[in-house]
């Protein structure tokens, strides 16, 4: 309990600290302070005048800050510099397609991943754990922007099964709600929902794969090396010497106690990648945040552009918290070594 | 009869300074039904020979020996898995750190449970599972924990290493084995447990037949009943016989030096030194030749740069060039 409120209030407080920063972003952009805290230019006088009002932009830093706070939490944004749309409403449907590709990646990460990790480290110096922990090895270190490109090249250019990039084919004009293509073609009740479902997974194929490998990879080392760890255990040695088979050893024992550490180390993947997403959704050109993140760089949209760098610091800070919440909440030891004995 | 028969049994160890003998040819005898104490300092290799028996070895370890049987199995000829099952049905081991023997992610009640053989109990699922939980219980009972329901409910990283000691030996004796493997298994407990567990395995020694091999530092800390004794030094066997003799009539000048040093008849003198071996030691790198115990022994002579042969009379038996005579 005490460690949940700890860990909740660090949450809070980093997440002060991360508004803190954008808000300050304002002022550090160029131009002026109130047109990129809203997107609304000072040409438009009546709008601006009323907005400026609302800002309290004449006021203190500190009541400046606290408004800016009560303007990010009620969702008013302000609107994009260059399209003039609202920027929360663009925002939510691009959350929902980069949250499509970062839940079917970690799924499948995962899937293949923990499995593989506990095989090779099961099969310790085999064959088949040389070939996965070198392959994972040289995959590891394989950059994605050139990974992403060289299998466009490969499966869509010169095999030409899978699409080059987008979400859907234009010709399923699938209303987009939730942002997650999958979801939408069931929500809206979509006229061709198995047609459009294909192509949609045709879609989504190679980003997933492209995005899956670094995190699988990191996983399976993880997972061996945790289970390598665990074998080496008394508790485990004890229980052989005991006479238990083989398989309960590995379900009871091994593989609770290193799965411990893998749970530890999802805060991490998934931070890698949500970092990997960013390049992966414009080489894509996925309409997710990551591509919305960039498009906003270069078009210097102020406004739109805090409020990716919000997005995406808010996803890895609840992520990580939660995986620490639920880790301390799975395997009570874990927060003895947190404090003193 | 004896029920374990090691001969010359010879573990070595591969460390950067080449393979070291860490057990150099030790023999050891056990019948059904007796309580053999196996003293030795700590770094002797006591533990390592405990280890070896159970088959809890590491592959780098190399182990050779003469005979390594238990009862009519040969164990070193068993593949791991059949000795796996042969071990895990009559013996069991009382280990010396006990909390890392114990999985962190289940409670105490879980794993003593998963101690108690399926085989001895009856009827159908809820049936059997209310009775290993009685008999869990009965079980911690009888290493003296008071308060068996709640310790169950516990994680070992909730226990204390005294109380995790306890736990071991109720695990180890949960499926009656029959040979008892006790690596100093009361050093993390308060001295009336300690007196209460020594009674527990005498007493399981006595009704069930179960031979117990028990591991010490000293003399001191014995099993009442203890029928033989033997004495390791830096993995050679010093001295090996009943109990009696070795407390009373020892040939070897190590076993006197240990019997001096535990006080056992508390004649020292006020303020005056405490009776030692000159030395400490030897480290696993710089094992003399020899007699090990040559450096630090105070009856050492030139002729103890040779390993001594084994003197045997009857149960008796030690390893000295020159020992102490009856008339001495």
């Amino acid at each position: 309990m005490r460690y949940t409120l700890q860990r909740l209030l660090l949450l809070l407080i980093t997440l002060v600290l991360l508004s803190l920063f954008t808000f300050s972003l304002n002022y550090f952009f160029p131009g002026d302070v109130l047109t990129n805290m809203t997107g609304i230019r000072a040409i438009d006088a009546n709008q601006y005048a009323s907005v400026a009002l609302e800002r309290d932009i004449n006021a203190s830093f500190p009541q400046q800050y606290i408004t800016y706070l009560g303007h990010i939490l009620s969702g008013q944004w302000g609107q994009s510099l260059i399209t003039q749309e609202d920027v929360f409403q663009t925002m939510t449907p691009l959350l929902g397609a980069s949250l499509e590709l970062i839940v079917l990646t970690m799924l499948l990460s995962m899937l293949l991943g923990a499995p593989l990790g506990i095989y090779a480290a099961l099969t310790e110096g085999g064959s088949f754990d040389r070939i996965i922990t070198g392959l994972g090895l040289s995959s590891y270190s394989i950059p994605v922007f050139w990974l992403a490109q060289m299998l466009i090249l490969f499966f869509a250019v010169k095999l030409g099964i899978a699409p080059i990039s987008g979400q859907i084919n234009p010709l399923y004009d699938v209303p987009v709600t939730s942002g997650a293509v999958l979801i939408d073609i069931w929500l809206n009740d979509y006229p061709y929902p198995y047609a459009a479902l294909l192509d949609a997974l045709n879609h989504l194929w190679l980003p997933i794969i492209v995005l899956s490998i670094m995190p699988m990879t990191m996983l399976i080392r993880i997972t061996r090396g945790a289970v390598l760890d665990v074998l080496r255990q008394n508790y485990i040695r004890a229980a052989r010497a005991r006479g238990l088979k083989g398989s309960t050893i590995l379900t009871r024992h091994v593989l609770p106690n290193a799965m411990q550490q893998v749970v530890g180390q999802l805060g991490l993947l998934f931070s890698l990648l949500m970092s990997n997403i960013i390049i992966v959704e414009v080489i894509f050109n996925w309409p997710g945040i990551g591509s919305w993140l960039v498009k906003s760089i270069y078009e210097r949209d102020y406004p739109i552009l805090q409020a990716g760098v919000l997005v995406f610091a808010t996803l890895i800070l609840l992520v990580n918290v939660a995986v620490e919440l639920f880790h301390a909440w799975r395997y009570p030891q874990v927060r003895k070594e947190l404090y003193a004995e | 009869m004896n029920i374990l028969d090691i001969r010359n049994l010879t573990i070595e160890l591969d460390t950067s300074a080449g393979p070291v003998k860490v057990i150099d040819k030790l023999s050891l005898q056990l019948a059904e039904g007796e309580i053999h104490t196996l003293v030795g300092e700590s770094g002797s290799g006591k533990s390592l020979l405990a280890k070896a028996i159970l088959g809890f070895i590491n592959p780098r370890w190399k182990i050779t020996a003469d005979r390594l049987w238990w009862r009519h199995y040969d164990l070193l000829g068993l593949n791991p898995a059949q000795r796996r099952i042969v071990t895990g049905r009559d013996m069991a081991m009382i280990f010396q750190n006990p909390g890392s023997y114990l999985d962190p992610n289940h409670t105490i009640g879980e794993q003593l449970s998963e101690a108690i053989p399926s085989g001895e109990l009856k009827g159908f699922y809820l049936r059997r599972r209310t009775d290993r939980k009685v008999r869990a219980e009965r079980l911690l009972h009888r290493v003296g924990i008071k308060q068996a329901k709640e310790i169950m409910q516990r994680y070992p990283y909730e226990i204390s290493e005294g109380l995790a000691q306890k736990i071991s030996i109720a695990m180890a004796i949960a499926h009656s084995p029959k040979l008892l493997i006790a690596d100093e298994p009361t050093t993390a407990m308060e001295p009336s447990t300690r007196a209460q567990i020594y009674r527990l395995l005498g007493k399981l020694s006595a009704s069930q037949g179960m031979s117990i091999l028990m591991i010490t530092q000293d003399l001191t800390t014995m099993i009442p009943n203890s029928q033989r004794t033997s004495l390791v030094y830096c993995g050679q066997l010093m001295e090996s016989g009943t109990t009696e003799q070795i407390l009373n009539k020892p040939s070897h000048p190590y076993t006197q030096a240990m019997l001096e040093m535990s006080l056992l008849d508390q004649s020292v003198a006020p303020k005056s030194r405490l009776p030692t071996l000159s030395g400490a030691i030897p480290t696993l790198q710089n094992l003399p030749i020899g007699c090990r115990l040559g450096p630090r022994c105070p009856r050492a002579r030139r002729a103890c740069i040779q390993t001594p042969p084994t003197t045997r009379k009857k149960q008796h038996s030690f390893a000295c060039h020159f020992p102490l005579s009856e008339d001495e």
